[in-house]
């Protein structure tokens, strides 16, 4: 029993974790328009921003959670006025092709930045060590991973619903010119959704960064797993990103105890089924030719 | 024709001949070396300690005198870790950049790829790190050569060393490709040879390479009747390994962890204190594990130069470079078949001591080393080993028949 | 007058391709056969792209599924080069034909999101199924015997080699070009730029998709079976979605609104890549860099930008 126990929490550690890192993603090609391929590049940006926070500043895990994904949304905000502006009114494709050479830029600095070396990030003192549950032991830490997931669902929940600010996005994801005859400054809209997106991504980033080693790497083994993600819970809708996260996360925490020798091709089967039988994702928006 | 113009005629003809003679070696090119690693992506370091170690080799061999006389200088190529960009890579290397010999291969897939191709480019490749059996067996050729440890030497040792402990039962968790799956294969048939009432297990654990999340694999080790464990994890998964086993009391449990590449520097350095004490470690080439001349020196030099001390990796292209050298004088030219035929049962003396290349399958007899993870190091940030042993190469290495190499 | 000394330049580029060993160095044999291969990949691609409007990124799993059937063919049947090359055209259509069938009912993002997913399958199960396709190390050490209809040809020398494959894509581009230019064709830019136009004039749009892919899917497997003799190994990372990038940044580089635009792209971009990386590490730096122009500035490519200027020049 405590195999489906330990299975079931490390599905839901590693559901939560792909859900703090790809609703960033979900969130900009909603109100945007927009698949960030350099979403992946982003999250990285944020894991060795705090590695360096951390290890060569010597500032606490918490000082760099408030700081690195500020400092990456405002690379963000550069990389928007300098060069998303001009592809905002043109299609899908240029936005892949854009964000893919953003991609290539970022990752290639980081490796010439920070080296080709692998990097470890501690979990702070209040985090480290582990608890008994279901059976099995888990770690404080991948608690943690859950408890900010779901703070950070709802919060985006209230923004989006309560806020202003959240009505304002959703009217310029629904209707960009009528929200620009109402006066809404879309412009300034469109560098904020993307560079929250961006503050999505490092948050995932610093997050992941104790538990997952830092290598140059790094963002191409996510982006495609934040696809996934994103394409199983529904292009555009953020409780769809938790479910497609968890979707995912089961895959990988059952798959690999289980079905070892398709683990490879699961979470693509998933993602092709998903896209065949539901194409909107479990519940994002229009899809069909 | 009169004697004296005879004379002067052959004076002048010799006089020009000095002359020119002199004008051209003072003008000689360089010799090329081309370096195929990976350089970018995960799993770029390999490709850095390499360069490393090969600037190191270079710039000793250059300040004294360099080989045959002439300078020598290195041109890297990035494979990226894939057989197509690598095959491409060594084409350009020889046919465009004039490379003189081929080092490198840090990927397995890349080295059964691009090691049947090397007969076509006419030039000698000595590779430093990719251990897959097969290129010193069935894909031998008479221009492949392998100066670091294969998956059989490393799995033979580890099966002697696995052998003197009591564990009986067996398992694995390894990368779900051919290195995980063979470095099982290899140390299973090995260990049923020494100890013939082992049990190897049928429950094994293949994570997938790359997987991020090893907890579903260390739960079943631990929840199964494993005492001994062979680990063939690498890199950064090796980190993530080591670490969420750490938090799951893995190394708590009654049982023989065996860390078939968990020596290897990066790993150590990033992990810190984190490396347990207590567990089996091996590596290609442990700096501090041979008291001799060439690694006193490659140690310190590496050490003043960069900051660390040098991986197995570094080290192998060190030595690949000197082989080189001591081939290229051997035969007198730089000339591919002429040097490929010379390093062909030649020893030099590297860092991991006296190593030959043996004529039947052009792989270097050497030995692993293995040893159990000590305290920490007082200046070099990682851990120590203990109970270091090498192993006598001709011991380790198979047999010419089992490997299936027919030069 | 124009088109007369466009056909000028082509036919000087085409003699010039055919001197290529004779008045280039030998590593440029190398270099072109490449070039050649990946373009006809990159022109497959943009029948789909540039024409038909669909985004695929998985079209290299038509590619390496090309790229294996030769492997595999030549390893246990050991059949001539040209049976080689039908066995993979049919593996890749037949491929096409299913990824196809599933994947033309959707649009954009959608398309191109199922496409990843179903060349990410097939990636995964060449990379486990290590039976057949020997897993991540790929199929390698196979040798081409002779080329097929009778004709006695040293295959392993490279510039035989280069001239068979000049050869065999100069008409598969001619095939493709008469395809392009067919009425077919023209119903296919029509589908891109408005398919429900297209859909109300009594065209089933999705058969007109459908047929596109397959076809490209083809021409994507016979480069994908030359590519295999020519890097001497199958292996999984020519399934790869990264592989499947290629021909998009080959196609937008050279345009995708000419036929030749795809085979300029695959000429600048291995051009470029050998250049810089003797010069420097950081080639993917590089590369972003001139990406983002062209899509920025250029984004009709290379080609397309020279040719439309010569259109309004010349006027």
């Amino acid at each position: 029993m405590s195999g489906i126990g330990a299975a079931l929490l490390n599905s839901l550690d590693i559901g939560l974790l792909l859900f703090i890192i790809a609703v960033g993603l979900n969130i900009v090609f909603g109100v945007l328009n927009i698949i960030n391929f350099a979403h992946g590049a982003l999250y990285m940006l944020g894991a060795y921003l705090a590695f360096t926070l951390i290890n060569l500043v010597g500032m606490p895990f918490w000082a760099a959670l408030l700081l690195a994904p500020i400092g990456v949304a405002i690379l963000a905000v550069i990389i928007d006025r300098v060069l998303l502006r001009f592809i905002y009114s043109r299609d899908v494709a240029d936005s892949l092709l854009l964000t893919f050479a953003i991609l290539l830029i970022i990752n290639e600095s980081v490796r010439v930045v920070w080296g080709s070396g692998i990097h470890v990030v501690q979990p702070p003192q209040l985090l480290s060590g582990s608890v008994e549950l279901l059976g099995s032991s888990v770690s404080t830490y991948s608690l943690f991973v859950i408890v900010i997931g779901l703070l950070l669902l709802a919060g985006l929940w209230y923004l989006f619903n309560r806020t202003r600010v959240g009505r304002i996005m959703r009217a310029a994801a629904l209707d960009r010119d009528m929200a620009e005859a109402l006066c809404i400054n879309t412009r300034m809209v469109v560098t904020g959704v993307f560079a929250f997106g961006a503050w999505l991504a490092a948050v995932g980033g610093v997050v992941a960064a104790p538990m997952r080693a830092l290598d140059p790497g790094m963002g191409d083994k996510i982006i495609i797993e934040s696809f996934i993600v994103v394409v199983i819970g529904g292009l555009g809708s953020f409780p769809g990103a938790l479910l497609g996260a968890i979707v995912l996360g089961l895959i990988h925490g059952f798959g690999g105890r289980y079905l070892p020798e398709v683990n490879l091709l699961l979470p693509f089967l998933g993602m092709a089924l998903v896209l065949l039988f539901k194409p909107n994702g479990i519940m994002g928006k229009g899809a069909t030719a | 024709m009169k004697k004296t113009s005879m004379k002067k005629l052959l004076v002048a003809m010799t006089a020009a001949a000095t002359l020119t003679t002199a004008g051209t070696s003072y003008a000689e090119d360089p010799i090329r070396i081309g370096g195929i690693y990976i350089l970018s992506g995960s799993a770029a370091t390999y490709g850095e300690f390499a360069q490393k170690g090969i600037d190191l080799a270079v710039n000793e061999i250059n300040a004294s005198g360099g080989i045959l006389g002439r300078q020598v200088e290195m041109v890297y190529e990035d494979s990226q870790g894939k057989a197509s960009v690598a095959i491409q890579a060594a084409r350009k290397l020889v046919y465009s950049e004039g490379a003189d010999a081929l080092v490198g291969l840090d990927s397995s897939g890349v080295a059964q790829g691009m090691v049947p191709t090397m007969p076509e480019l006419q030039k000698p490749l000595i590779i430093t790190h990719a251990a897959t059996p097969d290129v010193t067996g069935k894909l031998c050729n008479p221009f492949t050569y392998r100066i670091s440890v294969n998956v059989a030497q490393n799995m033979k040792a580890a099966a002697l060393v696995a052998a003197e402990t009591d564990a009986t039962n067996w398992t694995t968790i390894g990368p779900d490709y051919a290195f995980g799956h063979q470095s099982w294969e290899f140390f299973g048939n090995y260990l049923k040879d020494i100890k013939p009432d082992v049990n190897l297990m049928s429950e094994t654990n293949f994570p997938r390479f790359g997987a991020e999340d090893f907890t579903p694999f260390i739960d079943r080790v631990m929840n199964s009747d494993a005492e001994g464990v062979l680990i063939s994890v690498w890199g950064g998964d090796l980190v993530n390994f080591i670490r969420q086993a750490n938090t799951r009391g893995f190394f708590d449990k009654d049982m023989e962890v065996m860390f078939t590449v968990g020596a290897a520097t990066e790993v150590l350095s990033a992990l810190g204190e984190e490396m347990p004490e207590g567990v089996h470690l091996s590596t290609r080439y442990w700096y501090d594990a041979y008291d001799n001349e060439v690694n006193d020196r490659f140690v310190k030099a590496y050490i003043d130069a960069y900051g660390t001390a040098p991986s197995y990796n570094a080290e192998g292209a060190y030595a690949a470079i000197y082989a080189y050298k001591q081939a290229m004088e051997a035969a007198g030219t730089t000339d591919g078949p002429a040097v490929a035929k010379a390093l062909s049962g030649m020893s030099m003396d590297a860092p991991n001591g006296k190593v030959t290349f043996r004529a039947g399958d052009h792989q270097a007899m050497v030995s692993p080393n293995w040893g159990v993870s000590g305290p920490m190091h007082p200046e070099h940030g990682i851990r120590t080993l203990t109970n270091l042993q090498i192993f006598d190469g001709e011991k380790v290495a198979r047999t010419i028949e089992e490997t299936g190499c027919k030069l | 007058m124009k088109t007369k000394i466009l056909m000028g330049l082509l036919a000087m580029m085409i003699a010039g391709l055919i001197a290529v060993p004779w008045i280039a160095s030998y590593f440029y044999i190398f270099i072109l056969t490449e070039i050649l291969i990946l373009g006809l990949f990159a022109a497959s691609f943009n029948l789909i792209f540039g024409y038909t409007g669909m985004l695929s990124f998985g079209h290299a799993a038509f590619f390496g599924i090309g790229s294996y059937a030769t492997a595999l063919v030549l390893i246990h049947l050991e059949w001539p080069f040209l049976a080689c090359l039908l066995v993979s055209m049919g593996a890749s259509a037949l491929l096409a034909l299913v990824i196809g069938f599933l994947s033309v009912r959707l649009n954009e993002v959608y398309f191109a999101m199922l496409t990843l997913a179903f060349g990410m399958m097939v990636f995964a199960i060449a990379y486990q199924w290590r039976s057949v396709t020997n897993g991540s190390d790929g199929l390698a050490g196979f040798t081409l015997g002779s080329f097929g209809l009778g004709l006695d040809l040293t295959l392993g020398n490279p510039s035989v080699y280069y001239h068979v494959v000049l050869a065999i894509i100069a008409i598969a581009a001619v095939v493709l070009y008469l395809i392009c230019r067919s009425s077919f064709g023209l119903i296919l830019k029509a589908i891109r730029q408005n398919p429900e136009r297209v859909s109300f004039a009594g065209l089933n749009v999705r058969t007109y998709r459908l047929v596109a892919f397959v076809i490209a899917g083809s021409f994507a497997g016979l480069a994908g079976g030359l590519m295999a003799p020519f890097l001497r190994v199958a292996s999984p990372e020519l399934l790869h979605w990264s592989m499947s990038a290629e021909p998009v940044l080959m196609a937008i580089l050279g345009g995708t609104g000419y036929f030749l635009g795809p085979f300029v792209g695959s000429a600048v971009f291995v051009l470029l890549e050998t250049w810089i990386t003797s010069f420097t590490e950081s080639w993917m730096l590089v590369l972003g860099i001139i990406l983002a122009m062209m899509v920025i500035f250029f984004r009709k490519g290379l080609l397309g930008t020279a040719l439309d200027w010569w259109m309004e020049v010349k006027k």
